[in-house]
């Protein structure tokens, strides 16, 4: 790729906020399911 | 598929099967990336904007797939009475809106050095933006109606209505006069695109499948999980 060639800009863009949005869902559902596991853990051990 | 309406033989196989499809989903992501980025040309008109297309088509296609999806399963729930299917259209419509709202912004990004402007209301764009509002409405419903078996009717129906719009989306471009360029990989005839643009297109579209399936298998897996801990909630309240 060429990163002096005109509307380099707007690859880069397209690029970044894809990886933000992606990576932000990805986090985000990884997380959830991470916290609602570790209360379901928690709930088990409770006598 | 009734063998998968235990929701724990659901998630022992989830667990089992994961760690693989995300490594095939990281592989297939850098074969992707460098082959969109490194070895695929510059387009001789576009010059290096074309390189929005391998993380805008695949983001259209699975914007369509994943609603397509979500229908399949809201009609199965509502044919079969599968146990987990309105969860799997449930936890697909956020991924689905994720892709579909970067579908029309990488467009958009594209639009703008090639056609001059952002946006244009025609055909493609104004089903695709249709598309998004379906996948905004679908989880409104889900948000804003408290008692889960009357939210799954009401969001079974906003799916199955909502599918009309999907061969809309794709034919689109054939059906009226669009600024859009008419299909170039799936139609008769075969792809109308050189294989060095074309492999990485492909695998671009094979990871983004492969990543919303991993991500699809782990809210799945969450959804079981919250809809347990409602149980125990409700069941703590009845004891009290």
């Amino acid at each position: 790729m060429d990163f002096a060639a005109v509307h380099t800009g707007f690859v880069i863009g397209a690029y970044g906020l894809s990886l933000v949005l992606l990576a932000g869902l990805a986090i985000y559902i990884l997380a959830r399911d991470r916290m609602l596991r570790a209360e379901m853990e928690r709930r088990r051990e409770q006598p | 598929m009734q063998y998968l309406a235990n929701p724990n033989r659901f998630a022992s196989l989830a667990n089992a099967a994961l760690p693989y499809i995300w490594a095939v989903t990281v592989a297939l992501l850098i074969i992707g990336l460098y082959g969109a980025l490194v070895t695929a040309p510059a387009d001789y008109q576009q010059g290096e904007t074309v390189r929005i297309m391998y993380v805008h088509v695949p983001a259209a296609w699975m914007a369509l797939v994943v609603y397509t999806a979500m229908a399949l399963a809201s009609a199965m729930a509502i044919i079969f009475r599968h146990p987990l299917a309105d969860a799997a259209a449930k936890v697909a419509a956020p991924i689905g809106a994720v892709f579909c709202f970067l579908a029309l912004v990488t467009g958009s990004l594209w639009g703008k050095p090639i056609w001059n402007t952002w946006w244009v209301w025609d055909a493609r764009l104004t089903s695709m933006f249709v598309l998004f509002l379906l996948y905004v409405g679908y989880m409104a419903v889900w948000q804003a109606i408290d008692e889960p078996h009357r939210a799954a009717m009401i969001a079974r129906v906003v799916a199955l209505v909502g599918f009309v719009n999907v061969p809309i989306v794709k034919f689109s471009v054939d059906w009226w006069n669009s600024l859009h360029q008419p299909a170039s990989v799936f139609r008769l005839g075969g792809p109308a695109i050189a294989p060095s643009m074309l492999w990485p297109l492909l695998v671009m579209g094979l990871a983004y499948a492969f990543l919303f399936l991993a991500l699809q298998l782990v809210a799945m897996r969450s959804e079981i999980a919250a809809r347990k801990l409602r149980q125990i909630r409700i069941a703590d309240i009845g004891d009290r």
